[in-house]
């Protein structure tokens, strides 16, 4: 496949075609090494995340170490994401099915409970690589109230800093949700109406919203490890 | 990327199988892009590739395709939008690998003047070149590129998005069977929405100079801060283009920037620091 690289004054829509062309490019190379990476690394179970050594000095791919792309053990904090999800809770979807992918840690990326029957919306968190594996966690629970009352705290991560967060739940949803701890580089006043929203949001405004930010990010991430507690 | 992502399918009649391992492989992606196209990890293909400048380097699929498609906008914006700004981010302090917190050095220190422009490819050998000692960034495109990638592994189940870190795909409808509705963040009011858009299988991405403690978009003709806009949001088909285009409109301002998104055939919204508003012709607002 040959990229056109006349420069300037090409005609307007051919990043279009130049951007699903690379889409596809990356997409029919990587399928394959990914399922097949997955596949050889079947029943090794866990190797730890080697570094990228180039082979030679002027080879430098392959890059992802296959032992990254095994996928672990579901279920604990995949837990998290579902309030197996009734399609009515978006909102909460939307801030607790949030999960973090780190630079560049060992990462996995769970697949959701199988959901009965018709598929249910499927938020899926990715969560970070445990040194040991996990115990094998119980079934979720089911649906209805979600969260038990009381009150929880969780750390979300930034490449700025960590912000701890704490949620209220309150006949089983959630009540406040407030910064309990900040530790970025720069002033949590960034983000500081954020936290309301949190309680707010339990019923939608809109699907989605472009433009968020790392700190709102890591606030986030605070809120689905407090939540997370209050399963 | 350190962000969030979230994939949301909405119920059909799809095998929940089959379902499943999509949505595993598309989670994957972000991982693998990520891991490839990183400027802070030392040890990604990237900062290899930085690494041997003056060598023609072959690198996977994945990063060849980043810089390919980096250095097309490059030339279409004649500079505005630049992967080499590598250097120039981390002379501003963002340097630091996110897990261990030391600071990166450059392998190399970037020859001055070195642009786009010294970024040689080869579709053929699948080698890049870097004639110059240089550092590239791939921030506004490897995110982009793990959307799609990601959106296509979700392709046949039709009703999905993909939120990542605000950069999202929205593809067919939400479960009530209308197009996605997208709020714009209010660039100067956390709480606030500045604009509600209906869109389908389209991505929506926003630059905006909030996403920072520090301005975090320059502008590669001169190094300076690029100030003229608070946020650029871009509508198009895919999160490759929309995320590219967002930073190249943010540099060029926002007469500028709407001129190219128009040029570009893609749908955008800018919004200056003063809260005026620029947007292309036939944006979809919802109601």
């Amino acid at each position: 496949m040959k990229t056109p690289r006349k420069p300037g004054g090409k005609v307007a829509n051919s990043l279009v075609a130049v951007s699903s062309a690379a889409v596809m490019a990356v997409y029919s190379a990587g399928y394959v090494r990914t399922r097949s990476a997955a596949a050889q690394m079947e029943g090794q179970s866990q190797e730890r995340r080697r570094p990228v050594v180039p082979v030679a000095p002027v080879a430098i791919a392959p890059v992802v170490p296959v032992a990254e792309l095994k996928a672990e053990a579901p279920q604990a904090e995949a837990a998290v994401a579902g309030p197996t999800p009734v399609p009515v809770a978006k909102k909460d979807e939307m801030l607790v099915a949030k999960a973090r992918v780190p630079e560049s840690s060992a990462v996995v990326t769970p697949v959701p409970e199988p959901v009965e029957a018709a598929p249910s919306p499927v938020p899926v968190p990715v969560v970070e690589k445990k040194p040991e594996p996990a115990p094998p966690p119980p079934p979720p629970p089911p649906a209805a109230p979600v969260w038990k009352d009381g009150t929880y705290t969780g750390w979300g991560t930034s490449r700025h800093g960590d912000i701890q967060a704490q949620v209220v739940i309150e006949g089983g949803r959630i009540a406040s949700a407030t910064i309990a701890q900040c530790l970025t580089r720069y002033s949590c006043s960034v983000i500081e109406k954020l936290p309301p929203q949190v309680a707010q949001r339990q019923s939608p405004e809109v699907d989605y919203v472009s433009g968020a930010t790392q700190s709102t990010n890591a606030f986030y991430y605070g809120v689905v490890e407090a939540l997370n507690k209050a399963k | 990327m350190g962000t969030l992502v979230s994939i949301h399918v909405v119920p059909g009649e799809a095998d929940s199988a089959a379902l499943e391992a999509a949505v595993d492989r598309a989670f994957r992606w972000f991982h693998v892009i990520e891991t490839c196209c990183t400027r802070f990890d030392a040890r990604s293909e990237l900062r290899q590739l930085c690494a041997h400048a003056g060598r023609a380097v072959q690198v996977s699929p994945m990063l060849f395709e980043a810089v390919r498609f980096a250095v097309l906008v490059a030339e279409e914006t004649d500079g505005a939008f630049d992967p080499t700004v590598g250097h120039r981010m981390e002379e501003r302090g963002f340097n630091r690998e996110y897990h261990t917190g030391q600071i990166l050095s450059a392998p190399v220190s970037q020859d001055a003047g070195a642009t786009f422009r010294d970024v040689e490819l080869d579709p053929a050998g699948h080698t890049i070149t870097l004639r110059r000692a240089l550092m590239l960034d791939l921030g506004a495109v490897a995110k982009g590129l793990a959307v799609d990638t990601a959106a296509k592994e979700l392709e046949p189940f039709v009703n999905f998005a993909i939120d990542a870190g605000g950069d999202l795909y929205l593809g067919g409808a939400n479960e009530h069977g209308m197009p996605w509705s997208v709020g714009v963040r209010h660039p100067r009011r956390d709480r606030e929405l500045i604009d509600w858009l209906r869109v389908s299988n389209q991505a929506v991405c926003t630059s905006g100079d909030y996403e920072k403690d520090a301005p975090h978009i320059l502008d590669p003709r001169n190094g300076a801060a690029a100030a003229s806009v608070a946020s650029a949001t871009v509508v198009a088909p895919g999160a490759l283009l929309a995320d590219a285009l967002a930073t190249a409109a943010f540099v060029l301002g926002p007469a500028e920037g709407i001129r190219l998104l128009e040029r570009m055939g893609v749908q955008g919204l800018m919004i200056t620091p003063s809260l005026e508003r620029f947007e292309t012709e036939g944006l979809c607002h919802a109601a």
